[in-house]
């Protein structure tokens, strides 16, 4: 059946590009066909010891497939790490297309096309079982997203995009190529790596060019420029699941064909690999400076992308770890961001198809006029927090518990801060979007948007009461790897350094809320507009040359002191790169002058070095 | 049934120590307006106040409201503040501490501020927007010091939850006493300061500029709320500190002396909190007010620079 979804799908996209003109039939063309990873998910449902009743599996997909494609063979299996991304995948798409049905009218059937070309690039990266089939399926992924940002039609996210793009699929070549060489096979399975300097150079290349895709800094800058310049159902399945990929390759090659014990044999500080000291250290940074930015950010799009950047830190902080709880965490991490992100996208998306508008100061006052959409998104900020009442804290306390058991003096106090910092963008999204003063008289966002993202708030609230579920589906991925999965109930995660029980949260969270709804009840009250108290009674329209919304420059104080260390850092250290390749290339081509003096002169020369240094020597 | 009676005893207990929780923090409030008032050599109000004022505003009889957002405040600021006291060990009583841990605890701190925030930006008054920024900015500042002190220990006792490192601490074996968390107390003291708002740090509040910041439009029945909340955070703040460093009160143990123990340890962890508080307010009471950058600057400059040191030796203890 492998094969057929993958002619399936491949036939939608010409089906759906043949319909551009009926954006709604292309809908559901594509939304059909979104299905068949979902069918595939449940048909392996069995391989994470998961028995599912029959009609949530009507189709049967073989496990493995070795398919002869001429010059080469693909080969294709399904693997528990591989699972456990197409979960966050193939659930996150069908939505993202059911939100794009109301929201994408433009060309519809290229976005539809697109869409699916990133999904069947994603699902072929989640089943390859060797390096040429990764690399085919990854490529098919990210020129299919070029083609998406194609559509965006902004040059800089294109350019970056595509410059970064290329870097990485240069490293990920450079570094299945070197692997080749000295293992003699691109099967993963048969790749037997030793401790040589090479393998060393050909991991840490991978690993970089997977960086690309997971938006790690430095390798992040086309990230606020792709999410901030396309659509937003596609940009929530971009942040959500496609970044995810990144991470999967990662743990695959890191853990999965490297192995812990060879990563450890380059060196180890406290039990922690350097390699993955190093991926911890940089995931701290980025958490950290990603959440910086986010904060100054007054583009809707561009603060949900940094702080992308900075939830995606904690992942490779997760994998740098690398003990069983990190690693759990940093899936959990991954499972969080997925469904946290691609709601805080849509509920962006659908503010701007109500008002046009992405600026977080020309907002304010949604939260009456699209209650809906509003409950979804602080339902994303609170797991975005990491507020215990959403599954989000689990995620990072499996984290900081980690960075604490091997002793991360510096890591973890980054980790936390960086968690702080997010309490300031969450609200700036709150109070800019959808508090503060009304301005716009709109509707609720229509019924195909709200249902897409209460769909994805699900699965924050079903993994606050059962966190260890996750380390259900962690188990099978960690024995793969050698490592005994986390002590756990449904209700209960224990570390040796404390326990975390979700239920006396819930219970305990229940009955305060009791109380104070007790308290709150007690007197009736009335509800006046704001206008009754703050202005005195006096009509708005007296206040209409003033805003009286705060959300510009929000957090003024804040820029000011972090502002010259953070404003533009990373891009402006590509952009000496760059000035200083330019640099040495102008001054190669002024040496073709053209003229055959210039020339002959140049052919003296050499000649008179030539037996200069022929006579000295 | 064994275990439902078992289950009622539990929840009674709970609900007795929430109670006494807002009752020490409602004496709190009066407190702090008579220690202030002595030392601005005024009589002040009566050491009763917070009751009265509690009590005043929960009988209101108009209570105006911009919403159901607006509301939200009211709710979660009384439930999170309650759910972050259950979480905490508290004279010796575990409570619910042994099902969470100190990151829970600070995360659970997170849900009143935010509610509170919710529903003060519902509000629409833009001096309540400028006030919970800078709150939040000013939670970035504190936390920084703060995490990083709270780590270091975390490393150095190997554990996180709260109550084995108050159990760890018993015999008098208090963290203060251990020099470099002295200056770690001392760290966590100026975080402190600016967890409870007093000065210098009451820039979010700031009565004589934004009109008291955030509970500018709160009356009633929604600032009583808020009021039992502020009140009930000094009571969970100062104990977060006597938990940390000075073994939560703890001094009798109570397998050897019963219920004496209890009564006893739970007076001394009320001395204690009162203690810790009342160096807070001997602080607020001469300080004038930071502006927010300073304080920003304040604490990443010169309290996470202390704090750095700790986990430098931390660091170096624990390789050795």
């Amino acid at each position: 059946m492998i094969l057929e979804a993958f002619g399936v799908m491949l036939l939608a996209v010409i089906v759906v590009l043949a319909l551009d003109r009926y954006p709604r039939i292309a809908a559901a063309v594509a939304i059909i066909a979104s299905l068949l990873p979902l069918f595939a998910l449940t048909s392996w449902a069995g391989i994470m010891g998961i028995s599912l009743p029959s009609f949530l599996a009507p189709l049967e997909f073989e496990s493995s497939l070795v398919y002869n494609l001429g010059p080469g063979t693909l080969n294709l299996a399904i693997t528990p790490l591989g699972w456990f991304f197409l979960l966050l995948l193939a659930t996150s798409f069908p939505l993202a297309l059911l939100f794009a049905s109301s929201f994408v009218r433009n060309r519809a059937g290229g976005f539809y096309a697109g869409m699916l070309l990133t999904m069947l690039g994603s699902f072929g990266v989640l089943l390859a079982r060797d390096a040429l089939t990764f690399f085919l399926f990854w490529e098919i992924m990210s020129w299919s997203i070029l083609a998406m940002v194609l559509r965006g039609g902004d040059r800089r996210a294109i350019v970056s995009y595509l410059s970064f793009g290329s870097l990485s699929a240069m490293l990920l070549l450079f570094g299945f190529m070197m692997l080749y060489f000295k293992t003699g096979t691109f099967l993963f399975g048969d790749m037997h790596l030793d401790t040589s300097l090479t393998t060393l150079v050909a991991l840490s290349m991978i690993v970089a060019g997977l960086a690309v895709k997971g938006a790690l800094m430095p390798l992040h800058v086309w990230a606020p420029h792709v999410y901030s310049r396309s659509e937003e159902p596609f940009v929530a399945f971009l942040s959500g699941g496609l970044s995810k990929l990144g991470y999967f390759g990662m743990l695959l090659f890191m853990y999965g064909i490297a192995g812990l014990s060879l990563l450890s044999s380059w060196g180890t500080f406290r039990d922690v690999s350097y390699f993955g000291y190093a991926l911890a250290v940089i995931g701290a940074f980025t958490a950290f400076a990603g959440t910086v930015l986010a904060v100054m950010q007054d583009d809707l799009r561009k603060l949900l992308a940094y702080s992308s950047v900075g939830q995606l830190g904690y992942i490779a902080i997760g994998i740098g770890i690398g003990t069983p709880l990190a690693l759990t965490g940093a899936l959990f991490q991954a499972l969080n961001h997925t469904f946290f992100k691609a709601v805080l996208f849509l509920a962006a998306g659908a503010v701007y198809y109500r008002t046009g508008k992405w600026k977080i100061s020309e907002l304010g006052g949604l939260g009456y006029r699209m209650p809906f959409t509003f409950l979804a998104a602080l339902f994303a900020i609170f797991a975005l927090a990491a507020i215990p009442i959403t599954s989000g804290f689990a995620a990072k306390w499996l984290l900081y518990e980690a960075a604490i058991e091997k002793k991360f003096l510096f890591v973890t106090p980054i980790m936390l801060i960086a968690g702080v910092g997010a309490f300031l963008y969450a609200y700036k999204i709150l109070y800019g979007v959808f508090l503060g003063e009304p301005r716009y008289d709109v509707k609720e966002a229509p019924i195909s948007q709200l249902v897409a993202m209460w769909l994805l708030v699900l699965p924050l609230v079903i993994f606050l009461i059962f966190p260890g579920w996750v380390a259900d589906l962690a188990a099978p991925i960690l024995s793969e790897y050698g490592m005994q999965p986390i002590p756990h109930t449904p209700y209960v995660i224990t570390t040796n350094l404390a326990a975390y029980n979700t239920l006396a949260v819930i219970f305990a969270l229940m009955g305060a809320l009791l109380v104070s709804l007790i308290l709150y009840k007690w007197k009736p009250q009335e509800v006046v507009p704001h206008e009754d108290n703050y202005l005195a009674g006096e009509p708005p329209e007296l206040y209409e040359y003033i805003s009286m919304h705060a959300a510009s420059n929000y957090y003024e104080p804040f820029e000011d002191v972090f502002g010259p260390v953070f404003r533009r850092g990373a891009e402006r250290a590509w952009e000496i790169i760059l000035a200083a390749a330019e640099f040495l290339g102008n001054g190669a081509r002024r040496l073709y002058t053209g003229l055959t003096q210039d020339y002959s002169i140049y052919i003296l020369l050499f000649f008179l070095i030539l037996v200069g240094w022929w006579l000295l020597w | 049934m064994v275990d439902l009676i078992a289950l009622g005893e539990q929840i009674l207990l709970l609900a007795g120590m929430v109670t006494l929780g807002f009752a020490i923090g409602m004496f709190f409030n009066g407190f702090a307006r008579k220690v202030t008032a002595r030392i601005h050599n005024r009589i002040g109000p009566p050491i009763y106040q917070g009751y009265i004022d509690v009590f005043k505003l929960f009988a209101k009889k108009t209570n105006i409201s911009h919403g159901w957002i607006f509301d939200l405040a009211a709710l979660f600021s009384v439930a999170g503040i309650t759910l972050a006291f259950l979480f905490l060990p508290v004279a010796g009583f575990t409570l619910l501490s042994t099902e969470g841990d100190i990151f829970l605890i600070l995360y659970l701190l997170a849900i009143p501020a935010l509610g509170f925030a919710l529903g003060a930006g519902a509000s629409g008054n833009p001096n309540a927007a400028v006030g919970i920024m800078r709150a939040l900015i000013l939670m970035l500042a504190y936390e920084l010091p703060l995490v990083m002190v709270v780590v270091a220990m975390m490393i150095h006792y190997n554990t996180t939850s709260l109550a084995t490192l108050v159990q760890m601490q018993s015999g008098m074996h208090w963290a203060i006493f251990v020099p470099v968390f002295f200056i770690g107390a001392i760290i966590v003291d100026m975080a402190l300061q600016g967890m409870l708002m007093e000065k210098p740090f009451d820039i979010a509040i700031a009565p004589h500029e934004i009109a008291s910041g955030p509970m500018v439009e709160f009356g009633g029945k929604h600032l009583g709320a808020l009021m039992l909340y502020k009140m009930m955070a000094i009571v969970v703040e100062t104990t977060l500190f006597v938990d940390l460093f000075l073994g939560g009160g703890v001094v009798l143990s109570v397998s050897q002396y019963g219920w004496i123990a209890y009564v006893v340890n739970f007076l001394v962890w009320f001395a204690l909190i009162t203690l810790v508080f009342f160096l807070a307010l001997l602080i607020n009471a001469v300080f004038p007010r930071f502006r927010i950058e300073q304080a920003l600057k304040f604490y990443w400059k010169y309290d996470a620079l202390a704090a750095l040191l700790i986990l430098i030796w931390v660091f170096a203890g624990v390789s050795i």
